[in-house]
């Protein structure tokens, strides 16, 4: 029997890579500017609800801005698999088991992230809510966008490009999603307290995930009620998919179009005044801002339990403005590679 | 016509190993003729196809083509020097259609896209010339029946402008109708000036398709010449020669009663019924050539096939198989002819394998118990002589002479009564065979019952009592075993035909 | 002699478990986190991240060993947790919920093995559907959203401190050891086991040998499903919610695990031992590089890395032999 050395060859090839692309890794982490390990005061997770997103690499630069103010080392890791809640679980047990000094979490359910949460803060380490709630009160603090305040800026915005009156429709986004009900909620609300001009002609579909179901939707709704005049979507995909179904039946620019939450596509609308108001989150601002609350907990200072970060609404009137241009193309890259 | 020599070959030889396979073999071809070679299975054809395609390179020997050196370093080169081999199993690409297949690797082609028109209209003619211009170019392969797949083969061969065609056992699988139009088509080839080197074992087929013939045996020429003037009685003395008989243990056949009764038994995939018996203490030889029907006839016994009629009856009392675990509970025990495919499990262990058929033996509520299972092994083992380190080595790492013997094994264990091994010679080196024949009647001593299929015949001859001949789906001949001489096994294996001048014994022929 | 043959033996495991050896060794001499990673803590807190995972890769082992795959483990592992969930809210007992969505599993598994049996389709392709038809039944049980179903002891099962204290472990790691143990002696010491290794290893041989090839195949697939159904019961423990999109693509990791392990696709070989090993060494890997803060990317690259590593290994092996 010939003896069995090659097999080492091969774990040492293994034991080489992990250690390879260990280091790269770790000196990547070091080029993006962060702090070194050792002179921080704190290390923070910022775990989102996942990393491709343009929303979350805005809220990553934010955490990132306030780690380099503040002195704090910050891990920022979602779940491996976008919108995984038992994956989201596993990564906050993790940072858990690491120790470290706090965790800023946005959870991908309101119910399944609670207990994760219930068994960081019994260890010691507080937990800052960012972006959606979880239920109960055990965290230090819930730092996010006021969501029903955007549904009634919607609103006042559609009212005002059609001057109080027409007929509308609301389109919704996903059962059960909680920040689009709450936009949608002061959408509605408001159109009813304070625009009786405005009739709802549709108040119950769901534009689904994607900008393909969106756009399929709104196509029927539009070939249903050709008397439509203006339209309110209450997220990104369902936006771009009401704009794109629009431009495709001739009307964009006719029908009025509110959204929510930038992208490229949707500023050029705004731009040729395809898209007539579009509200803004300002996620730079909550990642910026739930590391602060959370180091200010570290440091003893009184927190507030709700921290808003407030709602603008763009227009292609004021969407060169500083102020607002900021939010529709946040400098991300001056944080993240 | 003149007839120039297309292909000649001198001195070839050819060893794998220690064994010689081909000594001194000298062949010569011409154009337009037809030169039948022939030998029984491994007096070296195979061997000697494969030199001349190039798939194989001799040790010794020289080859011309049309007169220039010939000295293939492939199979590719072969085919370009005109020489083209249509094998046993077709070589078609299924899935692809009639024009692609004769086309694949030689498309006729302007930069780089395919010229359909030219193709198309090469393809026709040679189909049409080939007598089936009713093959449409655009069917895949598998659509088409097995006798229309090998035009289409051989107009591959045509189209790529070969003017050498060697034919590998071309009707082995064609029915005579089709054998016919084959026959047409060698007569056309013939007239265009291509040689044709055409194996078989038809040697019926072969007075009447060729021109000359030469014979191998154990990889010497033993005779060459014309096939006008030759009999057929002559082509099998040349096939056969002489043989040594030390290697048959010396039978002493003392039958029981009958133990298996087969009475116009018809499986899904036999050609036609058979009826036999088979008594204890008895090794019933089953002769035949490959595609004779003789596998198929053990496997619808053992309830692989599904029978479709006629009856089985064991130790008096009627079966019918429907899976292999009622007839091993019936005392039969099947040996595959392909241990590598079907007879083996070659990843499991000796003792898994041993033991695979009866493992309920050694279980209490499901629990194996694998001291006992082991220990079992071991004696089995030893009793066969099979050559292992111990039970737990994976069978895949034995010899083919022991892992046959291992399947052997596996039918004594699971205490089969009624032994009907296929092919269990096959493959195996001379002193595993000497082994296999020695265990084999010792069944027969301990009053099993045997039936041994074989296409080598001078083994039944050395083992068996009673010997049957299968020919072409049917069962032909059962004689007791001094009735036969290897020429007549080799005339009814070949020709069907047992009109011999040794007194007809009972004749099993149901139609 | 004797002790090559024990030594070859050993091989067949050695391979994973030093893998396993190394990843440890790689993340506790990371110097940001030496001191928290080899802790008991930690350990037990990866194998509560295991169990899922483990219990579906048991069910798997078989049927790799029997030479087939499942495709649609992790979709009948999300209608379990979701028709737990839906029970539990529709008010029957926590008992019924869980014993009727374990059921559940092994009905999927039933007809996964069913239609393989019957309609001779190859496995690949019945899974891949059931894959689909699983996952749209548990989206459509749930109406395209998660369910919220009251808290019930169920959902202790997978706490990181068990509840009665004396248990030490949390009950849901005691089930993956208990179910690794029987799983394991069903495997090694049964005549079933050995049934279904040689249908893995030979189909055509074990049917010539009287083995009931159709019915081992039937079995192997409804374990497995149970075995999903009984994962589907932890990730709803773990959740507290049923979740109609959880473990999409989790397929994956559970065959990557068997085939690290030493399980070979093309059937009868793999081992319990091995598959186990298999998770961990995934589920470490995920822990010490979360933990590390790398990013996620870079989990997958080696995860993917070791897996054709560790198949690669397993061929030298057999090569030499």
């Amino acid at each position: 029997m010939k003896k069995r050395r090659p097999d080492f060859p091969v774990l040492w090839l293994m034991v080489f890579l992990i250690l390879v692309s260990g280091f790269y890794a770790c000196g990547s982490r070091e080029k993006a500017g962060e702090q070194k390990a050792s002179s921080a005061r704190y290390k923070v997770a910022v775990i989102p609800k996942g990393t491709t997103h343009e929303f979350w690499k805005a809220v990553q630069a934010g955490a990132l801005k306030a780690g380099q103010e503040l002195g704090v080392e910050i891990f920022w890791k979602g779940p491996q698999k976008e919108d995984d809640r038992s994956q989201q679980i596993q990564v906050v047990e993790d940072f858990i088991s690491r120790r470290v000094n706090g965790i800023v979490l946005a959870p991908l359910d309101d119910r399944a992230l609670m207990r994760p949460v219930d068994e960081s803060m019994a260890e010691g380490i507080p937990v800052v809510i960012i972006d959606s709630n979880l239920q109960g009160d055990n965290y230090i603090s819930f730092v996010a966008t006021d969501n029903y305040q955007g549904g009634v800026l919607a609103a006042r915005r559609l009212a005002e490009v059609m001057s109080g009156k027409g007929k509308i429709f609301l389109i919704r986004y996903l059962e059960g999603s909680a920040s689009t009900t709450y936009r949608e909620q002061g959408f509605l609300e408001t159109v009813t307290r304070e625009f009786p001009g405005l009739e709802i002609l549709v108040k119950d579909q769901y534009a689904g995930t994607t900008t393909e179901s969106a756009y399929q939707l709104v196509e029927n709704l539009l070939s249903r009620y050709p008397q439509v005049e203006g339209i309110f979507a209450p997220n990104e995909s369902s936006t771009f998919g009401a704009l794109r179904a629009l431009q495709d039946s001739g009307l964009a620019g006719k029908v009025k179009l509110v959204g929510f939450d930038s992208s490229e596509k949707l500023i050029q609308a705004l731009r040729q005044h395809q898209l007539h108001g579009l509200v803004l989150q300002d996620p730079m601002k909550m990642g910026y801002l739930g590391v602060k609350v959370l180091v200010d907990y570290l440091e003893g200072k009184p927190v507030e339990k709700r921290v808003d970060t407030g709602v603008v609404v763009a227009t292609p009137e004021n969407m060169d403005q500083p102020e607002i241009k900021r939010l529709l193309e946040p400098e991300v890259k001056k944080y993240v590679r | 016509m003149e007839q120039k020599v297309i292909l000649s070959a001198r001195g070839i030889s050819k060893s794998f190993g220690l064994t010689p396979v081909l000594k001194n073999v000298d062949l010569e071809l011409k154009s337009g003729e037809v030169r039948a070679l022939l030998g029984e299975n491994g007096a070296g054809k195979s061997t000697l196809i494969k030199i001349f395609s190039g798939a194989l390179k001799p040790d010794s020997g020289v080859m011309s083509v049309e007169g220039q050196a010939y000295c293939p370093e492939s199979p590719l080169e072969g085919r370009k020097k005109g020489l083209a081999v249509i094998y046993q199993e077709l070589n078609l690409a299924p899935h692809l259609s009639v024009e692609e297949n004769i086309m694949l690797g030689q498309e006729k082609q302007r930069l780089g896209f395919v010229e359909r028109k030219k193709n198309r209209e090469k393809i026709k003619q040679v189909l049409s010339f080939l007598h089936h211009p009713e093959i449409s170019p655009d069917i895949p392969v598998w659509q088409l029946p097995i006798g229309a797949r090998q035009v289409v083969e051989i107009a591959r061969a045509l189209v790529s402008k070969a003017k050498i065609l060697i034919m590998d056992e071309p009707t082995s699988s064609l029915s005579q109708e089709d054998s016919r139009r084959l026959f047409e088509i060698i007569r056309s080839l013939k007239a265009e000036g291509v040689g044709i080197i055409y194996v078989s074992h038809f040697l019926e087929e072969v007075m009447e398709v060729a021109d000359t013939f030469t014979v191998l045996r154990d990889g010497e020429v033993t005779g060459a010449g014309e096939i006008a003037g030759t009999s057929v009685e002559q082509l099998i003395s040349l096939m056969i020669g002489k043989r040594m008989e030390e290697l048959y243990p010396e039978p002493d056949f003392q039958p029981g009663e009958v133990i298996l009764k087969v009475e116009n038994l018809q499986g899904q995939k036999m050609g036609s019924p058979v009826t036999l018996t088979l008594r204890r203490g008895e090794i019933l030889g089953v002769a035949g050539l490959v595609g004779s029907g003789r596998t198929e006839f053990l496997r619808a016994v053992f309830g692989l096939d599904r029978i479709k009629g006629g009856l089985l009856i064991i130790s008096g009392k009627e079966f019918r198989p429907r899976h292999p675990r009622e007839s091993i509970k019936q005392g039969l025990g099947f040996l595959s002819e392909d241990r590598q495919v079907e007879g083996l499990a070659l990843k499991m262990n000796i003792s898994d394998n041993l033991t695979l058929s009866r493992l309920d033996f050694y279980s209490r509520y499901g629990f194996l118990d694998h001291q006992k299972q082991k220990e079992s092994a071991r004696q089995l083992i030893s009793q066969l002589g099979i050559k292992a380190r111990n039970p737990e080595q994976p069978v895949w790492t034995l010899s083919g002479g022991n892992q046959q013997k291992v399947a052997l094994a596996r039918l004594l264990h699971q205490q089969a009564e009624v032994f009907l091994l296929d092919e269990p010679t096959r493959g195996i080196d001379v002193l595993s065979k000497a082994h296999l024949y020695e265990l084999i009647v010792e069944l027969s001593r301990k009053q099993k019952a045997v039936i041994f299929v074989s296409s080598y015949f001078p083994e039944l001859l050395g083992v068996c009592q009673r010997i049957a001949v299968f020919y072409r789906g049917k069962l032909v001949d059962v004689r007791e075993r001094e009735q036969w001489t290897e020429e007549a096994l080799m005339k009814a294996a070949i020709t069907g035909n047992t009109d011999n001048s040794i007194s007809k014994a009972k004749v099993d022929r149901m139609e | 002699m004797k002790k090559e043959e024990h030594l070859r033996k050993l091989g067949g495991i050695l391979g994973p478990f030093l893998g396993l050896l190394l990843v440890l060794a790689i993340f506790s001499l990371m110097p940001e986190i030496s001191g928290r990673f080899l802790r008991l803590a930690n350990f037990k807190n990866v194998a509560i991240q295991s169990v899922i995972v483990a219990l579906s890769a048991l069910g798997m082992t078989l049927i790799i060993i029997s030479g087939g795959i499942d495709l649609s483990a992790a979709s009948n592992l999300a209608l379990s947790c979701v028709l737990v969930a839906y029970f539990i809210q529709a008010g029957f007992s926590p008992w019924l919920a869980a014993l009727l969505s374990v059921l559940n599993g092994g009905l999927i598994g039933f007809l996964n093995g069913f239609l393989i049996t019957r309609l001779k389709v190859v496995p690949f392709i019945v899974t891949l559907g059931m894959m689909g038809m699983a996952r749209g039944i548990a989206k459509w049980v749930a109406h395209n959203q998660k369910i919220d179903a009251p808290i019930t002891w169920l959902n202790s099962l997978m706490a990181r401190s068990p509840r009665p204290s004396w248990l030490l472990l949390s009950p849901g790691i005691w089930l993956m050891i208990i179910m690794a143990v029987v799983v394991g002696v069903l495997l090694r010491k049964t005549v079933f086991g050995r049934h279904v290794f040689a249908v893995g290893s030979n189909e055509m041989t074990a049917r010539l040998c009287g083995v009931r090839t159709d019915r081992v195949k039937l079995a192997v697939y409804t374990i497995s499903g149970l075995l999903c159904g009984l994962a589907g019961l932890m990730e709803f423990s773990r959740l507290t919610v049923g979740d109609p999109t959880v473990a999409i693509g989790l397929e994956l990791d559970i065959i990557a695990a068997v085939v690290i392990g030493g399980g070979s696709l093309s059937g009868g070989e793999g081992k319990i031992s091995g598959t186990l090993i298999g998770v961990f060494i995934m589920a470490f890997l995920r822990n010490g590089c979360t933990m590390m803060g790398w990013p996620n990317y870079f989990q997958e690259i080696i995860i993917g890395a070791i897996i054709i590593t560790a198949v690669a290994l397993d061929r030298l092996r057999h090569g030499q032999e």
